[in-house]
């Protein structure tokens, strides 16, 4: 527990040295969606689709994007903050000194993991907020339990990909590509930006994707479109249950493999 | 135009936080046409900084300097063009590129005639014993072999002028003393290159350099051949004392028969070197100042090295000196 | 000695030029990933639009516009737009790698002026961004059936020419911050999502609020994506021909003009404050 506080704080004061970037992650998912809203209305002449409201269950296309953004959040954390966790250690030459020390670096990556979680968290809900106040976004207080209730369960999945992820970097030294292609699936195989049903592909990829359960249950909630609240979080767990043991089990593996060929180091 | 160097109360300042440093504090020297001159201090001197205001990576604050007859402010172009630079560390190659492609591309960029790069790039290859490994990526050489890169690097256009910093830096060896005799013998000696060598290796200075000035806190202290800057010690010989125990400076602040003090520590020992014109009675007294704090394992008498004349000048050894971190 | 000292810049620009690739090419999967990205991107907007129609043909972009196909119209503007992301990051960012190498330093001695690693730079990155663009552009169209004017494609490679060069500008200003400032990327990041809100890359400038639309004409990229789209798929104007030709060429004067003297400053500023070499 000790290790995996002081990861959090440590995590936290590096943080605070750049103020900027804290502002730029929290409105940069935001703005992401502008195009798209003026994009909308140039091709529908309007702000409700009555065909986009047939596949997505809902008219009102620019809630829908918002709430994506927003839930991308995590997504971007989870890839790139949990990839690239143990490969700066690596760039900075503190990852031997780290992996000599008395604790299992399975500790060290819930460290990390908990921090961008908390933090990834804190911007979605002044996201929210800013969704709330300015584009009239609706959040009723009985819904703020399930709300989170799913959100935990979307973090959980998509860390146990994070897991897997910085294992996979300490591995493959060329880590970028890696990290893009774990994005690439994500953004364009789940419901972030349109809902998959659009396309067969899009649609079959997506159900063994996390973000897609938590988002028809977030868009659920917060547009008061009809799921299936029970189907949605027992997929969500299932998926969590196995990524994440998946995950860790594929980052110890990674380890053991590149102390054994003592690669470890390598940047 | 003369291939010489010549600075001219030059200096460089950093502003840190409320402070400031002085890093170069008016600096005038003249390096002459083809010699082989040391700065030597020890980290946080000045000589880096010195180095980089010569090769225009850094606009002095007041002075000039003038490289090959160029100012490095008004013409800073031309000055480039006269002037190599080798650092020390292992990086400034490009690790994915082989060591063929590294040199090309410098050439290119050091305006080497298109009918030459290849010739000079295999003479300088086969000059640094590279040529086997010529079509290999940088990343897998030894920190050796990827100096002697950077040496080819540096000499890829022929500069008249060389500025060395640290060459020798976290060099084994056989590849430190593989740099010195290339510098001493081939740049120097053969080519009659104008070299601006920087250390805080103070055996390096004193085998290779023609001329050396002591560099502390941005300022030259003191700079003469080695030869005469050992002779200008006032006490001629050097007392060297080897221990086992616990000893301080203070322990030694009475002693005024010496005339200067190196107090340093290696692999558990203790090294204490004093200046003297009288040995012996210098050492009686440090038998018993010494007696119950530590035991004598050796003694020696020595000529005076170029560390126990900076130490005499500066009060601090090239090892030991804290000097602020603007290197 | 002059034609030696340009034929001696033209041969660093193009080292400069041929160095990159090779560096490029050394990192394979990465290479090759760059050729996806592009569609990655896209297809959110193609399959969005779709859902928003439920078709492929919307009367209302018709009314505007004078285009109905909305992939066509999105696509175009999209393709443009590459070269955007071309200068905040790929030539904003190449000070940096150098950096990271540790071979900035190295370069910035050598006896050629600054401008010459930027041509080097933009070379590069036009070649390369030119490349991508060539390859999605043959894919959508065989696969989405875009069909472009042929006889506009002379005037659509001008005016794409003088909007790549003004967008060098800012490339050239970014790769300045880089050299001083730690988190110039925020700065980069910004300015190339504002340039992507306001330039009408699939929607029309007259969805823009009003603000927006004078913002948006301040820039090359509206004017490219407009002039182009005209040229290849139709696209009514608000601006003529003629405007667009010159406040391209006004813009290209500008932009670079600016984006040189913040290089300028920031490299002064570098070397007065000893922070070249800090990654």
């Amino acid at each position: 527990m000790n290790v995996i506080t002081a990861e959090v704080r440590k995590s936290f004061k590096i943080l605070l040295a750049y103020p900027i970037e804290i502002i730029f992650w929290i409105i940069s998912p935001l703005l992401w969606t502008v195009p798209l809203i003026f994009q909308g209305k140039a091709i529908i002449g309007g702000l409700r689709s009555t065909a986009f409201g047939n596949i997505a269950g809902t008219e009102e296309f620019i809630p829908y994007v918002l709430i994506g953004a927003i839930v991308s959040t995590y997504m971007a954390s989870s890839v790139w903050s949990m990839g690239f966790a143990l490969r700066d250690e690596t760039y900075y030459g503190t990852l031997e000194h780290i992996l000599s020390a008395p604790v299992k670096p399975v500790y060290i990556l819930l460290g990390k993991a908990l921090f961008n979680s908390m933090l990834s968290t804190a911007y979605v809900i002044i996201q929210l907020l800013i969704c709330i106040l300015i584009f009239g976004l609706q959040v009723t207080f009985y819904k703020i339990f399930p709300i989170l209730f799913f959100l935990i369960l979307l973090i959980a999945g998509l860390y146990g990909i994070g897991f897997a992820a910085a294992g996979l970097t300490l591995l493959v030294k060329e880590a970028h590509g890696l990290l893009h292609l774990f994005e690439y699936v994500l953004f364009l195989f789940s419901p972030i930006r349109y809902p998959v049903e659009i396309n067969p592909i899009t649609r079959t990829i997506s159900i063994f994707i996390p973000l897609t359960y938590a988002l028809i249950a977030l868009r659920g909630l917060l547009l008061n479109i009809k799921f299936d609240f029970w189907k949605n979080s027992l997929i969500l767990l299932g998926i969590d249950l196995i990524i994440i043991p998946l995950g860790l089990y594929i980052f110890h593996w990674v380890e053991m493999h590149t102390k054994l060929k003592g690669t470890l180091s390598e940047y | 135009m003369a291939n010489n160097i010549i600075l001219k109360d030059l200096v460089k300042v950093f502003k840190k936080h409320h402070s400031e440093v002085r890093a170069v504090d008016g600096v005038s020297v003249e390096i002459n046409e083809s010699e082989l001159f040391g700065l030597l201090g020890p980290n946080g001197a000045g000589k880096t900084t010195l180095i980089k205001c010569i090769s225009t990576l850094l606009i002095p604050d007041g002075g000039t300097a003038i490289v090959g007859g160029f100012d490095v402010l008004k013409e800073p172009v031309g000055a480039r063009k006269k002037i190599g630079v080798l650092t020390g560390g292992e990086r400034a190659l490009y690790w994915k590129l082989s060591a063929i492609d590294n040199l090309k591309y410098f050439a290119a960029l050091y305006g080497v005639p298109k009918k030459k790069v290849r010739q000079r790039i295999d003479y300088l290859l086969e000059l640094m014993s590279l040529t086997d490994r010529a079509n290999e990526n940088v990343e897998k050489f030894s920190s050796g072999m990827k100096q002697k890169l950077a040496i080819a690097r540096a000499l890829i256009h022929d500069p008249p002028i060389l500025l060395i910093d640290e060459p020798t830096l976290g060099l084994d060896p056989y590849f430190a003393r593989f740099i010195r005799q290339f510098i001493k013998e081939e740049l120097s000696e053969k080519y009659k290159k104008t070299i601006l060598l920087t250390t805080h290796y103070m055996d390096e200075a004193d085998e290779l350099c023609d001329r050396v000035a002591f560099m502390n806190r941005g300022r030259i202290e003191a700079l003469d051949t080695p030869v005469a800057l050992k002779k200008g010690m006032p006490r001629e010989q050097i007392l060297e004392l080897k221990c086992l125990g616990e000893l301080d400076i203070e322990h030694f602040v009475q002693m005024k028969e010496a005339a200067s003090l190196n107090l340093s520590k290696k692999d558990g020992f203790i090294f204490i070197r004093m200046s003297t014109e009288n040995p012996e009675m210098l050492l009686s007294r440090l038998v018993e100042t010494i007696r119950d704090k530590a035991k004598i394992l050796s003694v020696n008498v020595t000529s005076p090295t170029l560390e126990d004349v900076f130490v005499y000048l500066t009060g601090a050894s090239l090892k030991d000196a804290q000097n602020e971190e603007f290197e | 000695m002059e034609t030696l000292k340009i034929l001696h810049y033209l041969r660093a620009i193009n080292a400069e030029n041929i160095k990159e690739w090779k560096i490029e090419l050394r990192y394979k999967p990465d290479f090759i990933r760059q050729f996806f990205e592009p569609f990655v991107y896209l297809f959110p907007y193609f399959l969005y639009g779709f859902a928003l129609l439920g078709a492929r043909n919307s009367e209302h972009l018709k009314s505007i516009t004078g285009i109905s196909d909305m992939f066509a119209y999105t696509f175009v503007g999209y393709l443009i737009m590459g070269f955007l992301n071309t200068a905040c990051w790929a030539m904003g960012a190449s000070l940096r790698k150098e950096q990271w190498y540790g071979t900035l330093e190295t370069i910035f001695i050598a006896p050629v002026p600054r401008w010459v690693y930027v041509a080097g730079m933009a070379l590069h990155s036009t070649l390369h961004q030119g490349l991508i663009m060539l390859i999605e552009a043959i894919v959508v169209v065989i696969f989405f059936k875009i069909f472009f004017h042929i006889d506009g494609i002379f005037y659509s490679l001008a005016l794409l020419l003088l909007m790549i060069s003004a967008l060098y500008g800012l490339g050239i200003l970014v790769a300045g911050l880089t050299i001083g400032l730690k988190q110039w990327w925020v700065i980069s990041d910004a300015l190339s999502t504002l340039i992507n809100i306001v330039t009408p890359i699939a929607y029309p400038l007259a969805i823009l609020p009003v603000f927006l639309q004078k913002i948006s004409l301040l820039l090359p990229t509206t004017y490219g994506v407009l002039g182009i789209r005209h040229f290849l798929i139709g696209e009514n104007l608000s601006v003529s021909i003629p405007a667009i030709f010159l406040r391209l060429v006004l813009m290209l004067v500008l932009w670079i003009g600016f984006g040189l003297v913040i290089f300028l400053i920031m490299d002064r500023y570098g070397r007065k404050r000893g922070v070249l070499s800090s990654y």
